[in-house]
């Protein structure tokens, strides 16, 4: 297993965003991730790559506690997911939910808020405009007293981000944001991405496109159950690396920058 | 109909003499049994096909809905063409098998909108169905006589009672006329009374009249005493000659269609693409359920027949892979329920368990006001211990059985914390990372519990996949060998 | 976003006292008075219509209504939820196994309400939960498992009630009344019971509201916020059971998944706010129950669940055809609206063109040629271009041809190519300010 060393690079600040170690997850007696390991450092942009069934998906839901890991551990800023959690916000996929419920999007982006309103209390004129604000980001201020059922898939996509900015948080994991979006929206979404990126916040995207991973990302990690390799896309995206991780399917791409 | 009952008989009665048989058809228990293992047959047919098309709660639905089907044909036969309503005639066929089509179209039709998501449509077309109907009968009771009870459980402890009657011998009518020598005449005179004149009175006309003269059906000759040997009669209950034909239609179906409906079910794209009519099959399946339905319902009631689609075929499903076994098992299965659900009804549970004993102990600890005596509805018994049925074969099915599963599962999970703490221990050969293979702290760089690493360790020492050297742990060739053929088997890179 | 982005401050609408008020109370929109009106049409109409049928509306038929109208609504407001979990028909289940339950509280401690709710409730839970274990372990799918539960736990029901019969007991007499539902078996001290646990069921449901939403909505989101996921599933898996016990008495046991999912599926077409929905399933309960159970009380033989199935499944129906926006009538209307305009622009570009390749303005097209061409809708097409003074036909004759105002919008679309779409740039901003 092949991955940076951290200390090595310049300007990294010591803590990282998210560590995982040994983590394994099973269903019943086939390995979803075995023994995997992880460092990201913070402020990062990194897609998670893999061939179907890598566990991509499956590596995030266990570090953030979704599903039960077989062994090993994550940690995030040094400390417990629990702990942690006010820093980490989430983008699931967006087939995860029933669209036809009736809730507009301006409520959907303002559930986002329900871990800071807490128990009993109501949303107040704060977290509305939090919420508003966070759509204005993403360009769907006028959709906000949209049915959420009247969307298009890329809107869908930009409602569920709107939902993870609003937590203002420091580290954010997306699964598959890019899936089935119209160009316009994938080009919103990479510009967030840098948006991000330029304001300290690391950002773990798990993606499907190799093409697309030099160009948006600068960090990636190649999974295949296991962690074939991550790091700063020049070092670790190489043909050899996606060998090992696509099993010689990938015939030759581009390995982004020359090395 | 009564022709296919004549031949029954004829067929019976080839084997077994016309006593015996009678003796065994007026007998509840013979009854209630083959009527309940008749219900189960026909319905395990197409219980399975329904189960793997996920139909199973459509199937509740139309055992629902079909008292709508059945109530309408009763006031169609009463109010448009006049006569009597009654059970058994084949308008109710007609009612039922309607009824559950329109169940079934409705349903389709509000999923169609796609303003209902998923089995929604369900829970608002066959209530619907189902609660016109029971306002109806409450409304027309006078003419349509069903009452609550008889809807949901039949009367199947009453089979034996609702025969039609075959004459094997003697059975001919007889005619007596004046001249037959059993006939019994005299000479009467007609106006003696009116005219107050005496018999003996010239004036006095005479008439002769015979007092039994007339035709007889075999049966009331014999009762009359006028002939010398009684009419053969054999009583087949309608209920047994019903669920008979039902049975073997449904049986015929399966045969015929049995490929089509195995390719329909399983891929109905590809049923349509080539050439098969999946729709014509779903339709006529849903019919045949109906009628099913339908015809069990006198004897057995709606919630028996729903059991008997479903239960014994989900027992079957746990306990083969092959489409055909299932068909076979699932109506043994539902038949073994009938046989035992009739004792359990009458109060011992399979043989092993008197169910007034069990009240007797409840009586003592919790106190049931003395009452002790069991009895209970024969349907709802035959449903229970199919049920009890599916629970054994739930927990002790080989391989899909809760037991089988649970031994695998826990075969899986130590097979993985080995392959685990294997992988570990590989991963750290190195001299610098001896501390990572002290036994002691082993725990806490897994970040397992001591308990499972002991077990884990102790396991992996006796099958010699490991030693423990110094508190050190580290592999062995085997355990070299073991961890490489796990990961050729289940990872990408060996 | 644009292609630059941009220093644009993001400038919150200015925070005055009235604005702040005005949107906390925003609920006071124009579709919650929608509501309201139809909470009090159809809550009138009940004891309108018995008036209307010369009933007198005695102290028994005014308890009767009360009961039926709390048990309905309660069901209503709490079916909202099963049904978009799409647990509609698990209700089914769950109903179907209650009974057992309530004969065996009956062999325990008679015929006393709470009794027999509990009952109801212990056996339905454990019906569920027999679901949930078929499922998890075997191949069985859900539908199959449900079926499974739900006969042969009302086979042990009848089978226990058939027993029961057998006593000779007097008071077991209200016990068949739960498979059809007997509503004017309630007597006042039943209504107060109902009242409690039902209102209890209700404040729980609004204190935990916006979590439920939540989980309903995204659970795997909710629990990575480390809102309590289990839990709350629990409480609102509990409440709707309760809801379902509650409704028994009204519905019965076969008929009670109509009474969860009617009045949901009905609230569902009018409104694209939960909130909103929940009201109005409440109301479409209400109005159900309590029209039910008045019909049945006028009636002593009536059982009162088919009444109340009936009209619930009415009300639904009637909203799934007509209600605006989503209702199939308003939707086919639309589509039909729809089809006319995008003939009549279909229209307005061949004309155009034929006009503009023979290089004279006032070329006219035969109308039988844009029939053939685009068929029917090409007639209706045309008719609305003329309406709008886009286009004339030329008198005496078929032949249409564009006016002046027709050629510059035809001109207008046909440079801009296909039909406009507006699409949002939206504006990234560089600092954050709550």
């Amino acid at each position: 297993m092949q991955s940076q060393r951290i200390d090595e690079l310049p300007g990294i600040t010591s803590q990282l965003a998210f560590e995982v170690e040994d983590l394994t997850v099973a269903y019943h007696s086939k390995p979803a991730l075995w023994d995997v390991d992880l460092d990201v450092p913070q402020g990062v942009l990194m897609a998670i790559v893999g061939p179907n069934g890598a566990g991509k998906s499956t590596l995030i839901k266990a570090a953030l506690g979704l599903i039960p890991r077989a062994a090993g551990e994550a940690r995030f800023f040094g400390t417990t997911y629990g702990k942690a959690r006010s820093r980490v916000g989430y983008v699931p996929q967006r087939g995860s939910v029933d669209w036809d419920f009736p809730t507009t999007v301006l409520d959907v982006v303002m559930m986002g808020r329900y871990g800071e309103i807490g128990w009993f209390k109501h949303p107040t004129d704060r977290d509305r405009a939090a919420a508003l604000q966070a759509l204005h980001q993403v360009g769907l201020s006028e959709f906000a007293q949209r049915q959420i059922s009247q969307l298009s898939g890329g809107q869908q996509q930009r409602t569920f981000l709107a939902r993870a900015l609003v937590q203002d948080a420091d580290l954010y994991f997306m699964d598959e944001p890019f899936a089935a979006v119209d160009a316009v929206t994938e080009r919103a979404i990479v510009e967030l991405l840098r948006t991000l990126r330029e304001r300290d916040k690391t950002v773990i995207v798990v993606h499907h496109d190799l093409q697309t991973v030099p160009e948006y990302f600068d960090w990636v990690a190649l999974l295949n159950v296991e962690m074939i390799a991550s790091g700063p896309i020049e070092t670790t995206f190489t043909e050899d690396n996606l060998r090992a991780a696509y099993g010689g399917r990938v015939s030759a791409i581009g390995a982004g920058r020359s090395v | 109909m009564q022709l296919i009952e004549s031949l029954l008989v004829q067929l019976l009665t080839r084997f077994v003499s016309p006593d015996t048989l009678n003796a065994a058809l007026t007998d509840p228990r013979t009854v209630a049994v083959i009527v309940g293992v008749l219900v189960a047959t026909s319905s395990a047919l197409l219980g399975g096909f329904m189960l793997l098309r996920k139909m199973a709660l459509t199937t509740d639905a139309i055992s629902h809905t079909i008292l709508l089907g059945i109530v309408s044909s009763f006031l169609f036969m009463a109010f448009v063409l006049g006569i009597a309503p009654d059970l058994a005639s084949p308008w109710l066929i007609i009612g039922a098998a309607l009824a559950g089509v329109a169940t079934v179209v409705l349903t389709e039709a509000i999923q169609r909108s796609g303003l209902v998501k998923g089995d929604a449509a369900l829970g608002l077309a066959f209530p619907l169905l189902f609660a016109i109907g029971v306002l109806l009968v409450a409304r027309f009771t006078s003419q349509i006589h069903l009452d609550a009870d008889s809807v949901l459980v039949g009367e199947i402890g009453l089979a034996w009672t609702n025969t039609n009657s075959y004459c094997l011998e003697n059975c001919d009518s007889i005619t007596i006329t004046p001249e037959d020598p059993r006939a019994e005449t005299a000479r009467v005179c007609t106006n003696c009374q009116t005219e107050s004149i005496s018999p003996r009175s010239p004036n006095a006309v005479f008439e002769m009249t015979c007092a039994n003269c007339g035709t007889y059906t075999a049966a009331e000759a014999w009762r009359a005493r006028l002939i010398a040997e009684p009419p053969q009669l054999v009583y087949l209950p309608k209920a047994i000659s019903t669920m008979g034909v039902i049975t073997l239609i449904n049986l015929l179906f399966v045969l015929l269609f049995y490929k089509e409906l195995k390719l329909a079910t399983f891929d109905r794209a590809l049923a349509l693409s080539l050439g098969f009519r999946p729709g014509w099959l779903h339709y006529t399946l849903m019919i045949l359920v109906s009628v099913t339905a339908v015809g069990a319902f006198d004897a057995v009631g709606s919630i028996l027949v729903v059991a008997f689609f479903v239960i014994p075929a989900a027992a079957a499903y746990l306990l083969t892979d092959r489409l055909w076994v299932m068909l076979l098992i699932a109506p043994a299965i539902g038949a073994v329920g009938a046989y035992t659900g009739y004792d359990l009804a009458r109060g011992s549970l399979f043989g092993i368990v008197q169910m007034n004993d069990v009240l007797a102990f409840l009586d003592r600890t919790i106190g049931l006001g003395g009452y002790i005596q069991w009895d209970s509805s024969i349907s709802a018994a035959m449903v229970l211990t199919t049920f009890t049925l599916f629970v054994i074969v739930w927990v002790v099915a080989p391989q899909r059985g809760l037991i089988s599963t649970l031994l695998r599962r826990r075969w899986q999970r130590e097979q993985f914390a080995a392959q685990v703490l294997l992988g570990h221990l590989h991963n750290h050969m190195g001299a610098n990372e001896r501390h990572e293979r002290e036994v002691s702290t082993l725990h806490e760089h897994l970040r397992w519990t001591p308990r499972r690493v002991f077990w884990t360790l102790t396991r992996l020492r006796a099958s010699d996949l490991v030693d423990v050297e110094d508190g050190l742990a580290r592999l062995t060739e085997r355990g070299r060998a073991s961890l490489i053929e796990f990961r050729e088997q289940n990872l990408a890179t060996p | 976003m644009s292609d630059q982005v941009s220093g644009v401050r993001y400038q919150p609408e200015p925070r005055t006292k009235a604005s702040s008020i005005i949107t906390r109370y925003s609920f006071l929109s124009r579709e919650w008075l929608r509501i309201a009106a139809l909470a009090v049409v159809f809550l009138l109409l009940i004891p309108l219509s018995a008036l209307a049928f010369g009933v007198e509306w005695t102290h028994t038929l005014r308890t009767v209504a009360l009961g039926g109208g709390i048990l309905g609504l309660v069901t209503g407001a709490l079916g909202s939820f099963a049904v978009l979990r799409q647990e509609g028909l698990l209700g089914d289940a769950l109903s179907h196994a209650a009974l057992p339950g309530i004969a065996i509280a009956f062999l325990i401690s008679g015929r006393e309400l709470t009794a027999l709710l509990i009952g109801a409730g212990i056996a339905g839970w454990l019906g569920v939960l027999l679901v949930r274990a078929i499922v998890s372990t075997t191949r069985i799918k859900q539908d199959a498992a449900m079926a499974i539960v739900l006969s042969s736990f009302f086979a042990f029901g009848l089978a226990l009630l058939a027993y029961i019969q057998g006593r000779d007991d007097a008071s077991q007499a209200g016990l068949k009344s739960f498979i059809f539902g007997q509503a004017a078996a309630i007597v006042e001290r039943d209504v107060w019971t109902i009242g409690l646990v039902g209102g209890a069921a209700l404040l729980l449901m609004l204190v935990f509201w916006k979590e439920f939403k939540l989980i309903t909505f995204d659970m795997a989101f909710a629990r990575a916020n480390g809102i309590p996921t289990r839990t709350l599933d629990l409480i609102l898996s509990t409440l709707i059971v309760v809801a379902i016990v509650l409704g028994l008495q009204l519905a019965g046991v076969i008929l009670m998944v109509g009474l969860l999912i009617a009045p949901a599926v009905a609230a569902r077409q009018w409104t694209r706010k939960l909130e909103q929905m929940v009201v109005l399933a409440a109301i479409f309960g209400a109005a159900s129950g309590a029209s039910g159970a008045v019909v049945s009380a006028i009636d002593a033989g009536m059982p009162t669940g088919p009444l109340i199935i009936v009209a619930a499944v009415l009300i639904a129906f009637l909203s799934l055809a007509f209600a605006p926006e989503r209702g199939i009538v308003w939707s086919q209307l639309k589509q039909r609206a729809d089809r006319r305009a995008f003939a009549a622009q279909t229209m307005m570009r061949d004309l155009y063109r034929h006009c503009c390749s023979h290089d004279n303005m006032s070329q006219p097209t035969d109308e039988a040629m844009l029939v053939k061409l685009r068929g029917a809708a090409a007639r209706a097409g045309l008719r609305d271009l003329a309406r709008e003074g886009l286009a004339v036909m030329e008198a005496g004759t078929t032949q249409w041809r564009l006016t002046p105002d027709g050629v510059l919008a035809a001109a207008q679309i046909a440079d801009n190519g296909t039909r406009q779409t507006r699409e949002i740039r939206p504006v990234v901003i560089t600092t954050v300010e709550a």
